[in-house]
């Protein structure tokens, strides 16, 4: 298990983890009530929590990969990406399982127009998808952790 | 690493998302500014302009009621806050439409119809309200729509201005058709409740949207006018 706790693979995993971010936060940003309203959709935030959270979430994104990016702070930008990625895939879940077909509003905030059955088939690859991202998180973490803050101070 | 450290660096990160973001919607268009409040849009505009008395000839009594009262979540059920005075209700006004009927309806927020009623609304110069967003309104909306997107800043202010319009009761009582992008889309449903909170009593929902309007091949108009 040496190989997975190499710096070789920690930095490019902490580099590419910090893109996707970065990649996902940008078409929020720039359009805040698309995403306020892709919020609205996943029906389990309160009104009044709504329109804050759709414009600091892709901030924090934002951030947090620029963290990962330039390996500023990245054990706390790395720990913040992990709870968000642990949101994203309850969120998603939750209205997989109450059938409630919804864009996921993860790198396009633009409503596609897709039918119900492509929306519940992209839900389960998000789902796939983040869990994919949380095992990046868990690489980063195993690294600093498995082989002492080393390899990951060296990154 | 501590945990104390963790926790000033998380706060950090977060103190400088809220910064960036408040800054970026302050400079943000209208169209791409979000309210940083998010209000209820069920809930009508805040600073809500009194209704007027009705006028003498007015034979349906305008519901009683103020924004607060009413029921935001319930669109479609015939829940009834404030009945209408007895009495009236048999009274009421011929309906100035011929199909339909497109009479007031106070207990209602919103009655959704297809593409006929809205193309015969269409033709008698009922108003219309494109929920969508604006930059897809621009791209075209049924010709005299206004745009009215739920999810932008200036929503409210939209909304007051057309109640500052039409603030006379028989004007409120005027039929409005509001549509979005048909299929699941909400947000006609959502401004039809802002509207029917501050006494508006006649609004249709467009229930197949603007792909419906576009797949009868009828006129589209393009740009930021109506």
């Amino acid at each position: 298990m040496k190989w997975l706790a190499h710096p070789w693979l920690t930095i490019r995993v902490q580099i590419a983890l910090g893109i996707i971010f970065v990649v996902a936060a940008l078409p929020k940003i720039v359009d805040p009530p698309s995403f306020a309203h892709m919020i609205y959709n996943y029906k389990l935030i309160p009104w009044s929590l709504i329109n804050p959270m759709a414009l600091v979430m892709p901030w924090i994104e934002l951030l947090c990969g620029l963290a990962l990016i330039f390996g500023i702070w990245k054990e706390t930008a790395r720990t913040i990406i992990g709870a968000l990625l642990f949101i994203f895939i309850i969120a998603i879940s939750i209205n997989l399982i109450r059938g409630n077909a919804i864009d996921c509003g993860c790198f396009d905030v633009s409503a596609a127009g897709k039918t119900t059955a492509e929306r519940i088939a992209d839900m389960r690859f998000v789902i796939l998808r983040d869990l994919g991202m949380l095992l990046m998180v868990g690489q980063l973490w195993f690294a600093s952790r498995g082989a002492g803050s080393q390899p990951a101070e060296a990154a | 690493m501590s945990s104390r450290r963790f926790f000033l660096e998380a706060v950090t990160l977060i103190a400088a998302a809220i910064i960036c973001a408040l800054v970026a919607n302050a400079m943000a268009s209208r169209e791409r500014k979000l309210a940083v409040v998010s209000q209820n849009v069920a809930a009508g505009p805040p600073a809500r302009v009194p209704a007027k008395e009705p006028a003498p000839t007015q034979t349906i009594a305008p519901p009683p009621v103020t924004t607060t009262t009413r029921q935001p979540d319930i669109p479609t059920t015939t829940t009834t806050t404030a009945p209408p005075a007895p009495g009236t209700r048999h009274a009421a006004p011929k309906p100035a439409l011929a199909r339909g009927p497109f009479n007031p309806h106070p207990d209602k927020p919103y009655i959704e119809i297809h593409g006929d009623d809205v193309e015969y609304l269409h033709s008698k110069g009922a108003l219309f309200l494109d929920a969508r967003r604006t930059s897809v309104y621009e791209q075209g909306h049924v010709p005299g729509a206004r745009a009215f997107s739920v999810w932008e800043s200036d929503v409210d202010e939209k909304v007051n201005k057309l109640y500052a319009e039409r603030s006379d009761p028989k004007d409120q009582n005027l039929p409005i058709v509001i549509y979005c992008s048909g299929g699941d889309c909400e947000d006609s449903h959502m401004l039809a409740q802002k509207l029917w909170g501050i006494q508006f009593n006649n609004i249709y929902v467009y229930k197949d949207g603007f792909p419906d309007w576009q797949k009868r091949g009828l006129p589209i108009h393009t740009g930021s006018n109506p």
